[in-house]
């Protein structure tokens, strides 16, 4: 048996049960329709049985009144309207039988005991008035004792008919009553069948509307070939490509020639393949689709390619099916290069977001916070978990004023963006500034649905603006204060005031010529770190030998440190201990170092210079017992113009600029710069520069130029 | 360290200095003693001054900012705690005067503020103005 035939016979077996369903459903609305109506005909009856109680009771009236009361005319004029109301109530019932309810030998009983009940009551009345007639005429008491006694039997024998007649009223009530009850019960379950039917039917035309879809469905597939089976093809959005077994094309649709930019005409019979790059064209071989014999929908990307040779994303989608059991490829092509290039743009976007050093922070309208980038994180120290939904009112130092914060807000309510400087605090507790730029961002109707806010900290930025500032204030009263003493002893001395006093005259003149030495120092200094870092200073290279530097640089500095009552040492260190270097720079460095280390010893401190070797370097350290680099300053020590506490400054003639020079020959030699400090026990200034290389030290000589081997360039 | 040269100048006479740079002491105890005729205690710090204060009896005090150690104003609290300089008006010498220093100086105590470089010929005339505009205020204030 094949499909179809298996079809058949499964729509020939609905057909029938749905028949067969459709005879019960009639049969069971019918039979509730008959019940109904049955029910509604007893129900009417049952009221005109009812209707004969009153009546029947009526016409045992005469029995009972008929020796209390002498009026018998009016007793008989009474009897004849009982009986007529009986008679009417009586008519109005209906003898036919009722579906199987047998009433007649009811109704035989009802009209026996009526007919015997009105010749009774007649007789007593008779009876009654047949005696009123006696009392009257004087007759023997016999004989009206005699009629009395009648009518006391016949009023027995009424009251005998009324109870059978009574007896068969009730009856019949009894039975049509039970009769409704068993109707209303059958009425009740057909109705619940009916909502069963509902359902059940309810449920089919779902099931069967399910089934109709799909095989219309299959039915616009199969009819293949027709005008509107081309229509669709044609249009719609994927290109659709069929190839035989092999790959050869055997059809494609008009997006498929837009996409390959090729005509239908021009490639029927070529191999799909030809429509791959060539790198791809092997997996398009080994692709599911081409293997598997069974109908298979699987998606490949690959390199498809266009007429002009061109490359696109190419989303390939393969459905084998056998069309008139031969088998056949559908090719479903899609150009996702452009989804592929925006699916980029988001990933470069998010990768942005996600490496920048910028923090960025995203809010709600709502401004709660949304999503925050690394760079946030690292800003701030809060993590976008710990932030999440919160405002970034966490943030706020307090350190500005809410009014700051209003303006912020009414320019970004304004004009939707507002940039500027916020302090805030890190979840350290530490307080830093940052520019923060702010922009609201407004969806398709307009509404603000989110604000971003971009966040550079500018905390170094500002510290080493407040440096400058410091450093200008210093640099200015640094120079003012020489040349105040040029100044007054030249004018005292131009005025004559001390012309009576050779003496006084001479102090004036050495004033003024130390104080213009005084200026010239600063003023080189100021300016040779700036020539140093902007590395237009020429360094002058030789092999040198840190020993004889280090003595050198002792000899020159000893009587300055003895000024300070300082003494100086050297501890030399091995005779190998060669660097490449400028020796006047690296004099001017030890000098630096000697004469920080005297100006903070302690009277009659110690200064050490030694010469080791660590690590792949030689170490050159300047060690005194002095008070040492307070714990807060050492991150800033060799910052440009810094100085631990800024009214040493005077006392102790410096710049801030030392160390800061120092340092930048130091690194432009290749070395490094650093220090250990134990206060009051151990200080240790110190720079390494790198060992030199034995086939170097060989090479150049003390006194050749090496700045050819290009460590430093500017050599003469 | 200090001299005591005694002239006569409209109710000042005598000048409690106080400098760290002995280069600009000298200049100004000259352009004091003798272009202005005062006589001057020129010290080099406050412990100097404080040792010299009560034998001295300023009418004026003339103290250098910065200074090592104890700066200006430091000094000055040091000093009006001495009743031989309680209320001598004190005047700072500075080369620090940047927006805002004026305002601050005169919050830490001083009458004036006289800015670094400043001419020695016209120093002496410059301190007997200030010492006038003091004594108004004085007898402005009692009066």
């Amino acid at each position: 048996m094949n499909t179809r035939e298996r079809h058949n016979l499964a729509y020939a077996l609905a057909g029938l049960f749905v028949l067969a369903f459709f005879a019960w459903t009639l049969n069971l609305i019918f039979s509730i329709q008959d019940r109904w109506a049955e029910s509604n005909d007893i129900t009417a009856m049952d009221k005109d049985v009812h209707a004969l109680f009153d009546p029947w009771r009526n016409l045992n009236r005469p029995g009972n009144d008929v020796l209390e009361n002498y009026e018998v005319a009016v007793q008989k004029r009474a009897l004849e309207r009982y009986l007529e109301e009986y008679r009417q109530a009586r008519g109005r019932l209906d003898t036919d039988s009722h579906s199987g309810l047998d009433l007649r030998d009811y109704f035989v009983a009802m009209d026996s005991a009526a007919t015997d009940m009105e010749s009774l009551a007649r007789r007593v009345l008779d009876l009654a008035e047949e005696r009123e007639a006696l009392r009257i005429a004087g007759a023997e008491p016999a004989r009206i004792s005699a009629a009395e006694t009648e009518a006391a039997t016949t009023m027995a024998r009424m009251d005998q008919a009324f109870q059978s007649g009574l007896a068969a009223i009730s009856d019949m009530d009894r039975l049509l009553d039970q009769r409704l009850r068993d109707l209303d019960a059958a009425r009740r379950a057909g109705v619940g069948s009916l909502y069963l039917i509902v359902i059940v039917v309810l449920v089919s035309s779902a099931l069967s509307l399910m089934l109709l879809r799909r095989t219309a469905k299959q039915g616009v597939a199969l009819r293949s070939g027709s005008e509107r089976l081309n229509a669709i093809v044609n249009n719609v959005v994927d290109g659709i490509v069929t190839v035989d077994e092999q790959g050869s094309i055997e059809s494609l649709n008009r997006t498929a020639e837009k996409i390959f930019g090729i005509s239908a005409a021009s490639v029927e019979g070529r191999n799909f393949r030809s429509l791959i790059q060539p790198e791809d064209r092997d997996l398009y071989e080994t692709s599911k689709f081409r293997e598997r014999a069974e109908p298979v929908a699987k998606f490949y990307e690959l390199a498809g390619m266009r007429r002009d040779g061109s490359e696109f994303a190419m989303e390939l989608e393969g459905t084998r099916i056998l069309v008139e059991g031969r088998p056949m490829i559908i090719h479903l092509v899609r150009d996702v290069s452009e989804r592929k290039r925006s699916a980029e743009r988001l990933q470069l976007a998010a990768t942005m977001f996600e490496n920048t050093s910028e923090g960025i922070m995203i809010t709600d309208s709502a401004g709660r916070l949304q999503s925050t980038n690394p760079a946030f994180t690292a800003m701030t120290g809060f993590t976008a978990d710990e932030v999440a939904g919160q405002n970034p009112r966490i943030l706020q130092s307090g350190l500005q004023s809410r009014e700051y914060y209003d303006a912020m807000w009414r320019s970004i309510g304004e004009t939707g963006q507002w940039q500027g400087e916020i302090i805030n605090r890190r979840k350290n507790g530490e307080a830093y500034t940052q520019w923060l730029n702010i922009n609201a961002v407004k969806d398709d109707s307009g509404q603000v649905s989110h604000y971003v806010g971009v966040m550079f900290d500018i905390s170094e930025l500002k510290a080493s603006e407040r440096m400058k500032d410091e450093f200008i204030a210093t640099v200015s009263h640094e120079l003012r204060t020489p040349l105040t003493a040029i100044h007054g002893s030249l004018s005292l001395l131009e005025n004559g005031v001390t012309a009576g006093s050779p003496e006084k005259s001479a102090e004036l003149i050495r004033i003024a010529k130390s104080n213009s030495q005084r200026l010239v120092r600063l003023i080189d200094d100021i300016l040779g770190i700036a020539k140093i870092e902007s590395e237009k200073t020429k360094f002058h290279l030789r092999t040198l030998n840190l020993n004889e530097l280090a003595n050198e640089a002792a000899d020159a500095n000893r009587d300055y440190a003895k000024q300070y009552g300082v003494s100086l040492h050297v501890e030399p260190g091995p005779n190998d201990a060669r660097v490449i270097g400028d020796k006047d720079r690296l004099v001017q460095v030890l000098t630096n170092l000697l004469s920080n280390a005297v100006k903070h010893s302690p009277e009659e401190g110690e200064i050490t210079l030694q010469v080791v070797r660590s690590d792949g370097h030689w170490r050159v350290c300047v060690i005194d017992n002095g008070p040492g680099v307070p714990e807060s300053f050492r991150g800033e020590i060799f910052k440009k113009f810094a100085q631990a506490d800024a009214t040493d400054r005077r006392r102790l003639g410096g710049t801030g600029l030392g160390l800061s020079i120092s340092k930048a020959i130091i690194d432009r030699l290749g070395g490094h710069m650093g220090f250990e400090s134990d206060p009051g026990v151990r200080t240790c200034f110190y720079f390494d520069l790198p060992v030199m290389q034995q086939r170097w030290s060989g090479q150049y000589g003390p006194g050749r130029d090496v700045a050819s081997v290009g460590v430093v360039a500017g050599a003469e | 360290m200090r001299s005591e040269t005694t002239v006569q100048s409209g109710g000042l006479h005598r000048i409690l200095y106080v400098e760290d740079d002995a280069d600009i002491r000298e200049i100004v105890r000259m352009s004091l003693e003798m272009v202005g005729r005062y006589t001057v205690a020129a010290c080099e710090s406050c412990a100097d001054a404080l040792q010299v204060v009560d034998d001295f009896r300023p009418d004026l005090l003339l103290l250098d900012v910065m200074m090592p150690d104890m700066d200006g104003p430091s000094t000055l609290r040091k000093l009006r705690r001495r009743d031989s300089a309680v209320d001598a008006p004190a005047v700072f010498i500075t080369a620090k005067v940047q927006a805002g220093d004026m305002a601050q100086y005169k919050q830490l105590g001083a009458f004036d503020v006289i800015v670094k470089p400043f001419d020695p010929m016209a120093l002496p005339e410059r301190i007997g103005q200030i010492w006038q505009s003091y004594r108004e205020g004085e007898y402005g204030d009692a009066g």
